[in-house]
């Protein structure tokens, strides 16, 4: 038996405590946790689970149960805040996530056309009552709440290259808008955190070095993303960066987070050297996860352990034609040397 | 009154420097010189970015910029257009390009069109959440040479591969080539699905492009 539940590993990592084995997390949000096989086994499915929280937190659970993650994360989407400030949103289906379809403002300007986020209704408040369900089974699993980005809620409220190019342009005008989310993620973080959330995780898809260059990444991602980490009052605080970072590595270290996860094209050893108070999580390639063989993903568990990943995690959360026992071979392989059945 | 280099470096550098709103009336000027239109695009706008590219390349410039540089392309290119000579305007191969269906992300494709347009292919814009019926018909109705299909979604890769069952089963596969891009797609996963060809970034799928039309250079030219 194991002396940590995987709520105190994952605590105890974030405070830089020995473990008996790396945390084998996947967040949740952009970062999926979820996929076909679990849906079906569960009989949890999407997208019906996007919308009731007894089925989101279900699911969340059941995969958990699989032996799946060393965790609970809620939504499997990114599309919640956006919608409920007046984004139109396609929930997709069995296969396909949520995703937005229509942008509700023209101009980063028009900041009053939107609506506040309301914690009381919609799918916001379908994920704050997963959260609640999943804090009233008391299992020692985290959970961990979802923030999607400031940058990439925005350049969904308005077309992102609309938006990339105020941000060049109209540099002021557009931080209106960033204020407006973020003051809105805040209240939504703040819920989570109420309902039971033991960690945070905001991903910024859109909002990466690559796409924006450093010194825009600096003012728009690092700040913001900053802003909402903050106001938050939870024990562990996660932020994911898409795509290289090369261009960012020295700016990093900016983020108010305890734990940095990052995409399968970064080494590992390398992010390492740029942030040295940061836990590391990652980065399994999400494609590996979905195609490859068991063997293959234990070697890759291995290889980032090895590296010196503290938290094993997804690099860019799940596809969902993952095979379950992907998943359940990669929390496997990061129990060193117990026989695994 | 200027001289045709004159006008040209001026078009090139309102392209480069992002002045989308100046472009016009130095266009305009050009063509009021008597100087010839075709010339204006290939030496002036399109060496705009193909500057504007080398920069991106070594991450001078990142995505707002190539953005704005291509707004200043296109605005320059809406003014010497309707004089290209008939003859100018030579057979070009034809791209159909598209975000895969479940997906909206659409910056990479626009970049890639953007470049491919500078590169002098035709270029026919699905835009994004396309249906994956749709890639195949407009291929069809203008006898694509090229489809051009992205995703930044895990989720809705497999759509990719649908496209290409399409296309084999109309008996339409050996006449269009395949490209795929986006951040979740690999060659290797390119080369699993059947497709010709995978780019990374929107600069390479010119090179890309070229090679699998046989077009020689990789020089930009319209």
């Amino acid at each position: 038996m194991s002396a940590y539940t995987p709520k105190e590993r994952l605590l105890a990592v974030v405070h830089k405590q020995p473990v008996d084995k790396p945390p084998c997390i996947c967040p949740g949000g952009m970062m999926n946790m979820v996929f076909q096989e679990i849906m079906e086994k569960s009989n949890y499915l999407w997208p019906e689970a996007h919308v009731d929280p007894e089925k989101m937190a279900g699911l969340a659970y059941a995969l958990n149960e699989a032996g799946g993650f060393e965790n609970y994360g809620v939504p499997f989407c990114m599309t919640v805040e956006a919608e409920a400030m007046g984004a139109k949103v396609n929930m997709g289906n069995l296969l396909s996530e949520p995703h937005v379809v229509e942008s509700p403002l023209a101009s980063s300007t028009r900041v009053d056309l939107l609506q506040p986020l309301d914690i009381n209704s919609g799918r916001v408040k379908v994920v704050i009552e997963a959260i609640k369900l999943l804090k009233a089974k008391n299992t020692g699993v985290p959970i961990i709440g979802n923030l999607t980005g400031p940058v990439s809620i925005a350049g969904t409220l308005v077309d992102m290259s609309v938006l990339l190019k105020e941000y060049l342009k109209s540099p002021a005008q557009a931080e209106k808008l960033m204020e407006f989310i973020v003051a809105n993620l805040i209240a939504f973080g703040q819920a989570q955190i109420e309902a039971g959330a033991d960690a945070i995780c905001i991903s910024e898809p859109s909002g990466t070095g690559e796409i924006l260059g450093p010194q825009r990444f600096r003012a728009f991602s690092v700040r913001y993303v900053n802003n909402v980490l903050d106001a938050l009052e939870v024990p562990v605080k996660i932020v994911h960066i898409c795509g290289a970072l090369k261009s960012v590595y020295e700016i990093i270290q900016e983020f108010h987070c305890d734990v940095f996860s990052f995409d399968s094209i970064v080494p590992v050893q390398v992010i390492k050297q740029y942030i040295p108070d940061i836990i590391v999580m990652g980065n399994i390639s999400t494609h590996a996860l979905g195609t490859m063989s068991p063997d293959k993903v234990t070697s890759l568990v291995k290889s980032a352990m090895s590296k010196g990943a503290d938290i094993i995690a997804p690099a860019c959360g799940l596809s969902t034609t993952t095979p379950l026992i992907n998943v359940q071979t990669m929390v496997a392989a990061t129990k060193e040397k117990t026989t695994v059945n | 009154m200027k001289s045709k280099e004159e006008l040209l470096k001026e078009l090139s550098d309102c392209v480069v420097e992002m002045k989308d709103n100046l472009v016009g009336g130095v266009a305009k000027e050009y063509i009021e010189a008597g100087y010839p239109a075709l010339d204006g695009i290939t030496e002036g706008l399109v060496d705009g970015m193909q500057r504007t590219a080398d920069l991106y390349e070594q991450e001078e410039y990142f995505i707002p910029e190539l953005l704005i540089c291509s707004d200043a392309m296109y605005n320059g290119l809406d003014v010497l257009r309707p004089h290209l000579e008939k003859t100018e305007s030579r057979e070009k191969h034809k791209v159909v390009i598209g975000v895969v269906e479940g997906d909206t992300h659409d910056i990479g494709k626009n970049l890639v069109r953007i470049m491919l347009e500078a590169a002098g292919y035709e270029m026919h814009d699905l835009g994004r959440d396309v249906a994956l019926r749709s890639f195949v018909d407009k291929a069809k109705e203008i006898k694509a040479d090229v489809i051009a299909m992205s995703t930044l979604m895990s989720t809705t890769m497999p759509g990719m591969s649908q496209v290409i069952e399409m296309l084999i089963a109309e008996g339409l596969r050996d006449k269009v080539k395949v490209i795929v891009g986006g951040a979740p797609i690999s060659p290797t996963f390119a080369q699993k699905i059947g497709a010709d060809g995978y780019s990374a970034t929107a600069v390479e799928a010119v090179k890309l492009v070229n090679r699998l039309m046989g077009v020689e250079s990789e020089k930009i030219g319209a």
